[in-house]
C-alpha cells in the first residue's frame, strides 16, 4: 500500500510539473477550498472510501480513527483548480459530541453506511441531523453513500430502501459504492465535483472512464489525474 | 526458515495449550504475552549478522534454541565502549559521541538489506518478517522508509545496549538483581531512576516495569479473582446479551494494529490470532467492570499495546487503572475527560507555546477563557494523543517511551509530551514561513493558516522515529520552562478547567437551547467575550512559576533540598 502511495505521489509530481508549472500554480492567487466530512457508523468505510480516492488502494482493516484525520487533494478541471480537504473522522456514538465544530463551515457532508449492517442504514438519520443543525438546509451538499456493496450475500439494505432514505433526507447525491473492489469511488467524487461551482457549468466532466478515453483534449477527473499534494505549498 | 517457523510455533502452541475454538472464546485468559524475546532473536540474527543471515536462507536448520539467549545480545552487536557508571545527564551525548565512531567500522547494514536476503523463501504465503520491527510493528509506515527505519535502529539498539548494561548495575547496586533476566521489583524513587526511566526501560522489561511502577500489583491484591469472574460472567449467555458493547468492541478488534504480526491471522492456521481473543476479552470485560466508560474507541489500541507487553489480566488491571488515574473521565461515555484536558492543553499552549497560541486563536478570543468551553479546531486532532497515549499518533519506540514515563511520573508527562511535539511543529511552521514569506502574507488567509497547522499537527509526530528527537531536544534540558510543570500544577489546572467548563455550560443554557443553527448562531452572539469575561473574570488560571523564573537551576534545587533536609 505504502509502495503504491509513493508511486501515485510520483507521478501526480511529474504529472504537475508537466500540466501545471509550479510557478503559475503559486503566483496564482490561491485556490478556491471546499471542505468535505465524512460522517458514519464505526467501520462503514469511511477511511477506506478516503484511501480510495486518494490512493487508489485498499486494505481488508484499516487502523480505527480516533478523533480526526484530515487529508487535501487538490482537483482540476479545465483551466479551473480546486483543493479538497478531506475530513475522515471517528464513527463511535460518543464522538458525536466532538464532530459538530467540523460540520461547521464544510461545503459537502459525505455520511456512509454500510449495506450489510441495517444499524448503520438507521443511524444516518442522526448524523444528517447533525450536518443540518450545524449547516442549515441549503448550505452543505449532502451525499448518502452505501459501502460494501460487493458482499451481496450479506446485505441487509436494499438499494431501493437507500434511494428512497437519501429523498426523505433531501440528499443531492445517492450511491453505493465498494472501495474494496474500487467499484463508484471515482463517481461519487465526480458526482460531487459536479455541484461545486467551478465545475457545474462544464460539460467536460466524464460520466465513465470510457468516455474520457475517446476524448483525448478532456482533463479528466479521475485518480490518475488529479493532482495530489500531501503538504500545503500554493 | 527459523526465523519463520519461531513465530508460528509461538502461536500455534499458544493454541494448542489452550481448550475451546472460536466458541469457547471468552472461556480462559491466555496467560502470557507474546515472546517478544522470539522476535528480538529473529530480529538482531538478520539485522545484526549477515553470515548469519545468509546461511539461514540457504535453509539450514540453524539455531533452533534461541528462545532462551539473553537478550542483550538480541540487540546487536555488543560494544564495550563504555564502562562509566556514574550517571550524569550529560554522559550520553558523550556516549553518543563515542558510538558513531565505533559504529561505523562494523556497519554491515547495506548489505544485509539487500532484497534477495529479504525476500521470502520457500514459505510462499508466510510473512517476510525482516519488515517487522521487534514488537511485531511494520518497519516502514507510510512517514518513515524501511532505509530510515534501519539507518535509526542501527544508531539506536546500540544506545538500548547500554542503557540496559546501566539498568543491570543500578539494580545490581540496589540489590535486586534479578535471577532470571527478568526483575519483578525495582529501586525505590529518585531523581536517578527517573532518569534512567526517561531514557528508556528496557523493552523486555517494560511489562514489569510498568506494573511495578504503575502500582499494578496492589490493584490486582485488592481485586483478586475480580478478572476470572468477569470472564465467567461473559460466558454467561445472558450477560453477554446484556453487553451492549459487544459489537462496537467487536468491529474494532481487526482495527487494532491491523499491521502488526501478532494481530494478524496466521497464513497456515487461518485461526483467530490470539492477540485478537485476549484482545476481545479483555475490552469485554472492562466494559462490564466500568459501565460508566463501556468501551470507547482508543481502549483497543491501549490494551492491544498494553498485550504485547503484559499477560491478560494484568492488562485488563493497567487498562483500569489508565483509565481512572491517569486519564479520568478521558473515556467516559460524554468524553467530558478529554475536553478537560484539551482545556488544559489550551492553557498550556497559552502559556508556554505563545506564538503557536497565536496562530491557533484569534486574537480577540484569546483574553476571555471561552476557548477552554469551545475548544479550537485542533483539539479534536490533540484529543486523540490523550485518548490513546500516543499509541498510533507517535512511532512505536517512541510510544513506549513515553509510556515508560507515564507510569512512573503520572499524567502531566502527557501534557509535557503534547507540548513538545507541538513546539516541533512550531518550529516547522515557522520554517515554512519563513520560506514562503511575502507571497503568504498577500495570498494566505486564516483559513489556509487553519490548514496548515492541521497538517503539520497531524504528521509531525508521525516522523519521530526516535524518542531523542522529544527527549534529548526538549524534555532533558535543565532550562526549559516546561520543567515546572508538574503533576501537583496538572492536577490543579484539571480543576479548575472542570469548574470553568461547568460554568460556561449553565451560562449557556441559561442562554437559550441549541436546537437549530439560527439559534446556536444568535446565541453565539449574545454569549459574547464581554458576557463571558464579566461572569468569570476574578477566575484566572496562574502558572506557578519558580523563584527565579524560567532559569531556576536544577543544582541549586538539590541544594536547597540538602539543606532542607539537613
Amino acid at each position: 500500500m505504502v509502495q503504491h502511495l509513493i508511486k501515485s505521489k510520483f507521478k501526480v509530481q511529474s504529472q504537475l510539473t508537466k500540466k501545471l508549472p509550479m510557478s503559475a500554480n503559486r503566483a496564482g492567487k490561491s485556490l478556491t477550498k471546499y471542505k468535505i466530512v465524512f460522517l458514519g457508523e464505526q467501520g462503514v468505510g469511511k477511511t477506506s472510501l478516503i484511501t480510495r480516492f486518494m490512493y487508489d488502494t485498499f486494505d481488508d482493516h484499516y487502523q480505527a480513527t480516533i478523533g480526526i484525520d484530515f487529508l487535501s487533494k487538490t482537483m482540476y478541471l479545465d483551466d479551473k483548480t480546486i483543493r479538497l480537504q478531506l475530513w475522515d473522522t471517528a464513527g463511535q456514538e460518543r464522538f458525536r459530541s466532538l464532530i459538530p465544530s467540523y460540520i461547521r463551515d464544510s461545503h459537502v457532508a459525505i455520511v456512509v453506511y454500510d449495506v450489510t449492517n441495517k444499524k448503520s442504514f438507521e443511524y444516518i438519520d442522526k448524523w444528517v441531523e447533525d450536518v443540518k443543525s450545524e449547516r442549515g438546509e441549503e448550505n452543505v451538499v449532502l451525499c448518502i453513500v452505501g459501502n460494501k456493496n460487493d458482499l451481496s450475500d450479506e446485505r441487509q439494505v436494499s438499494t431501493e430502501e437507500g434511494e428512497r432514505k437519501a429523498q426523505v433526507l433531501n440528499a443531492k447525491i445517492f450511491i453505493e459504492t465498494s472501495t474494496k473492489v474500487g467499484f463508484n469511488v471515482k463517481n461519487l467524487f465526480r458526482k460531487i465535483a459536479k455541484t461545486l461551482p467551478e465545475f457545474q457549468k462544464s460539460d467536460s466532466v466524464p460520466l465513465d472512464d470510457n468516455a474520457t478515453k475517446n476524448k483525448p483534449d478532456v482533463i479528466d477527473i479521475t485518480t490518475n489525474e488529479e493532482q495530489e499534494q500531501s503538504s500545503c505549498q500554493c | 526458515m527459523t526465523k519463520l517457523s519461531d513465530v508460528h510455533d509461538y502461536g500455534s502452541s499458544k493454541t494448542k495449550s489452550r481448550n475451546g475454538g472460536l466458541s469457547g472464546y471468552l472461556a480462559s485468559k491466555s496467560p502470557s504475552v507474546p515472546n517478544l524475546t522470539q522476535t528480538f532473536t529473529t530480529r538482531s540474527m538478520k539485522e545484526t549478522s549477515p553470515e548469519r543471515a545468509g546461511y539461514q536462507q540457504f535453509g539450514s536448520p540453524l539455531v533452533e534454541e534461541p528462545t532462551n539467549l539473553s537478550v542483550i545480545d538480541l540487540y546487536g552487536d555488543e560494544d564495550d565502549e563504555d564502562a562509566d557508571d556514574d550517571e550524569d545527564a550529560d554522559d550520553d551525548e558523550a556516549e553518543g559521541s563515542q558510538s558513531t565512531s565505533g559504529v561505523i567500522a562494523d556497519l554491515p547494514v547495506s548489505s544485509t538489506e539487500s532484497p534477495s536476503l529479504e525476500a521470502p523463501n520457500a514459505f510462499g504465503a508466510a510473512k517476510d518478517l525482516s519488515q517487522y520491527d521487534r514488537y511485531g510493528f511494520k518497519k516502514q509506515t507510510a512517514h518513515v522508509s524501511q532505509e530510515e527505519y534501519h539507518m535509526w535502529w542501527d544508531q539506536y539498539s546500540r544506545y538500548c545496549i547500554r542503557r540496559k548494561r546501566k539498568w543491570q548495575d543500578l539494580l545490581e547496586k540496589s540489590g535486586l538483581a534479578p535471577s532470571n533476566d527478568v526483575p519483578d521489583r525495582f529501586p525505590p524513587r529518585s531523581e536517578k531512576l527517573k532518569r534512567y526511566v526517561r531514557k528508556g526501560i528496557p523493552a523486555e522489561w517494560r511489562g514489569q516495569a510498568w506494573w511495578y511502577f504503575a502500582r499494578g500489583q496492589e490493584k490486582l491484591n485488592k481485586n483478586a479473582g475480580v478478572y476470572d469472574k468477569l470472564l465467567e460472567g461473559l460466558n454467561n449467555k445472558k450477560d453477554k446479551n446484556n453487553c451492549k458493547d459487544l459489537e462496537v468492541i467487536e468491529r474494532d478488534l481487526h482495527r487494532t494494529f491491523p499491521e502488526n504480526i501478532h494481530f494478524q491471522k496466521d497464513p497456515k492456521e487461518g485461526q483467530e490470532p490470539l492477540m485478537i481473543q485476549s484482545l476481545r476479552r479483555v475490552l469485554l470485560a472492562f466494559s462490564v467492570y466500568n459501565p460508566k466508560i463501556g468501551y470507547c474507541q482508543s481502549m483497543n489500541f491501549l490494551a492491544g499495546l498494553l498485550l504485547l507487553f503484559l499477560d491478560e489480566e494484568k492488562s485488563f488491571w493497567m487498562l483500569v487503572i489508565i483509565t481512572s488515574r491517569y486519564l479520568p473521565g478521558v473515556h467516559n461515555v460524554n468524553l467530558e475527560g478529554v475536553n478537560v484536558d484539551q482545556g488544559v492543553l489550551m492553557l498550556c499552549v497559552k502559556e508556554y507555546l505563545p506564538d503557536f497560541w497565536q496562530r491557533i486563536i484569534p486574537k480577540e478570543q484569546s483574553r476571555s477563557n471561552e476557548f477552554l468551553y469551545k475548544l479550537p479546531p485542533i483539539t479534536l486532532c490533540t484529543a486523540s494523543w490523550f485518548m490513546s497515549c500516543f499509541v498510533g499518533v507517535v512511532p512505536i519506540e517512541t510510544t513506549l517511551r513515553i509510556w515508560d514515563c507515564l507510569f512512573y511520573e503520572e499524567s502531566h508527562v502527557l501534557f509535557k509530551i503534547s507540548l513538545s511535539i507541538i513546539k516541533i511543529c512550531e518550529q516547522e511552521l515557522a520554517g515554512s514561513r519563513l520560506a514562503h514569506r511575502g507571497l503568504r502574507a498577500r495570498t494566505h488567509g486564516r483559513d489556509d493558516d487553519d490548514i496548515e497547522v492541521f497538517q503539520v499537527i497531524q504528521t509531525v509526530p508521525k516522523k519521530l522515529l526516535d524518542p531523542q528527537d522529544i527527549f534529548d531536544r526538549i524534555i532533558f534540558k535543565r532550562r526549559v520552562p516546561l520543567n515546572n510543570l508538574n503533576q501537583e500544577e496538572i492536577d490543579r489546572c484539571r480543576k479548575y478547567v472542570t469548574s470553568q467548563r461547568l460554568k460556561f455550560k449553565n451560562c449557556a443554557e441559561i442562554m437559550g437551547d441549541r436546537t437549530s443553527a439560527k439559534a446556536s448562531a444568535k446565541r453565539d452572539l449574545e454569549i459574547g467575550p464581554d458576557f463571558v469575561n464579566n461572569a468569570l473574570s476574578s477566575e484566572v488560571y496562574g502558572f506557578r512559576r519558580s523563584l527565579t523564573g524560567a532559569h531556576w537551576n536544577n543544582s541549586i534545587k538539590e541544594k536547597v533540598r540538602q539543606i532542607r533536609r539537613k
